[in-house]
């Protein structure tokens, strides 16, 4: 099974590898990038997207259970002893549960599949029959729900862009908000958006100040504007006239001024 | 030839006298729809305006002036976009004598200013009213700016009506003059 993203969303292959409980190694390129997702009996075991390698101290680095120089020292011991014997190890010496590990495992698996089912286009290859290394912790995750979510963020961004078909527009806030601010549990891209909100400033302009993607800016201004905080302004650029056109309209206005100041008079 | 037809809308809050204003100069009746209010806030008029007021002055076979008095409640504003689309320019009008209003006006000055960047003037109206508030503090409250023309208006009184719609037309030429000043 090979192919490109482009033609086939990510979201339908972990449907169709998830359903067809297949077994084996999903490869993903995509400008440099390199992802490896690793499915048994259709159940996703091991995810790996660059330095984000699945190795056990880069997960537990990743959900904060451990400092980066603490993964690099446990790294170099994984090397010799593998993952399997250093989480073994880790458990004895009482720093972590095995619950802890499988759950930064199942974060981990879940964090990159998603990211990867929101790639637009990447050459994917399924490799059958090929899985990790035996010295690697595998965690069996159920796609079911992770395909259920990613595909009802997906469907919240397309009806994003929708609500919000030009970015060439400005916010404002709503006069009488119908909740209050401080009830809102805002996010911090929400709070850095909020920042910029006034009228010259159309939601292209935030985003490229805020180095925010499209996506991400419509994800932002569409809960703001969802919460009831703002609306959408549309903007329309001045009309540049021609001289002949600015000739008209002072003609026009000119009568118009002729025939308003003779209302009640010559009648 | 075809009649050119040319648009100034009238805006402003509820009950500000948008009506009132467009009907006072208006060669015809403005069309009225006027539906039962639900909302406790708008009790204050036993009816309002839920379609447009829509006023015309014929200025010959070529040339025909309309005016359009936008619905007062915010819940109408995709109307508005439509209304402002391809518009000469366009009126404020607020309630001098109801400073509970006058947030609200900026406001919706503010939307219009954003749909399209045409000139604009606001009208002081219910100026005979005693407890009418000065031109001046108006001005502040409304946070204008000084290039802005603020006239007093009493929207039942034509010659006041018309002079609030000849400021607008005199705001519309210095526009042109500007604009080829700037080329
Ligand atoms: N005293 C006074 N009353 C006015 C004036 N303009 C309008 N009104 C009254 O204010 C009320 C609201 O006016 P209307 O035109 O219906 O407001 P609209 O909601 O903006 O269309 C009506 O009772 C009008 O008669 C004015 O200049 N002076
Ligand atoms: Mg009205």
């Amino acid at each position: 099974m090979k192919g490109n993203l482009k033609d086939f969303s990510g979201t339908q292959i972990l449907n169709l590898v998830s359903l067809a409980k297949r077994t084996g190694t999903l490869d993903v390129r995509r400008n440099g990038t390199q992802a490896s997702l690793s499915f048994q009996d259709g159940k996703l075991i091991y995810a790996a997207m660059d330095d984000d390698d699945g190795s056990l101290a880069s997960v537990l680095a990743r959900d904060g259970r451990i400092t980066r120089e603490q993964a690099s020292v446990l790294a170099k011991r994984a090397r010799k002893i593998g993952d399997k014997q250093l989480g073994l190890l880790l458990i004895q010496k009482g720093y972590l549960t095995r619950a802890d590990i499988i759950r930064s495992i199942k974060k981990h698996s879940a964090a990159i599949v998603k990211q990867f089912a929101s790639w637009q286009e990447g050459a994917f290859a399924f490799d059958p029959g090929r899985l990790p290394g035996d010295d690697r912790i595998t965690v069996p995750l159920d796609l079911e729900n992770i395909i259920i979510e990613i595909a009802r963020v997906q469907k919240r961004d397309e009806q994003l862009e929708e609500e919000i078909p030009s970015l060439d527009v400005s916010l404002r806030f709503v006069d009488r908000p119908t909740v209050k601010l401080q009830d809102l549990k805002l996010s911090r891209d929400e709070w850095r958006v909020m920042k910029y909100i006034k009228p010259e400033n159309t939601i292209r302009m935030i985003a490229n100040r805020l180095n925010m993607s499209d996506r991400q800016i419509r994800r932002v201004v569409g809960s703001l504007r969802e919460a009831g905080l703002i609306e959408l302004v549309r903007v329309r650029p001045r009309e540049r006239l021609t001289p002949e056109q600015r000739k008209e309209k002072r003609a026009i206005v000119h009568r118009l001024i002729d025939r308003i100041q003779g209302i009640g008079v010559a009648e | 030839m075809q009649t050119k037809t040319v648009k100034v809308v009238v805006t402003g809050p509820f009950n500000a006298g948008k009506t009132e204003f467009v009907r006072a100069i208006s060669e015809i009746t403005p069309v009225l729809t006027e539906r039962g209010i639900s909302s406790e806030a708008e009790r204050i008029k036993e009816t309002t305006t839920v379609a447009m007021d829509f006023g015309r002055i014929t200025v010959d076979d070529d040339l025909v002036l309309y005016l359009f008095g936008t619905p007062g409640q915010r819940r109408f504003d995709f109307m508005w976009e439509i209304l402002a689309e391809g518009m000469l320019g366009f009126i404020v009008l607020v309630d001098s004598a109801r400073p509970e209003t006058f947030r609200e006006a900026l406001s919706i000055l503010e939307t219009f200013r954003a749909y399209a960047p045409t000139p604009y003037v606001v009208a002081a109206n219910k100026q005979d009213l005693s407890d009418a508030w000065e031109l001046d503090d108006l001005r502040i409250a409304l946070r204008l700016d000084p290039d802005i023309k603020m006239l007093p208006c009493v929207a039942h009184d034509r010659e006041s009506v018309k002079n609030v719609l000849l400021e607008l037309l005199y705001s519309i030429l210095e526009e042109i003059d500007l604009e080829e000043q700037s080329q």
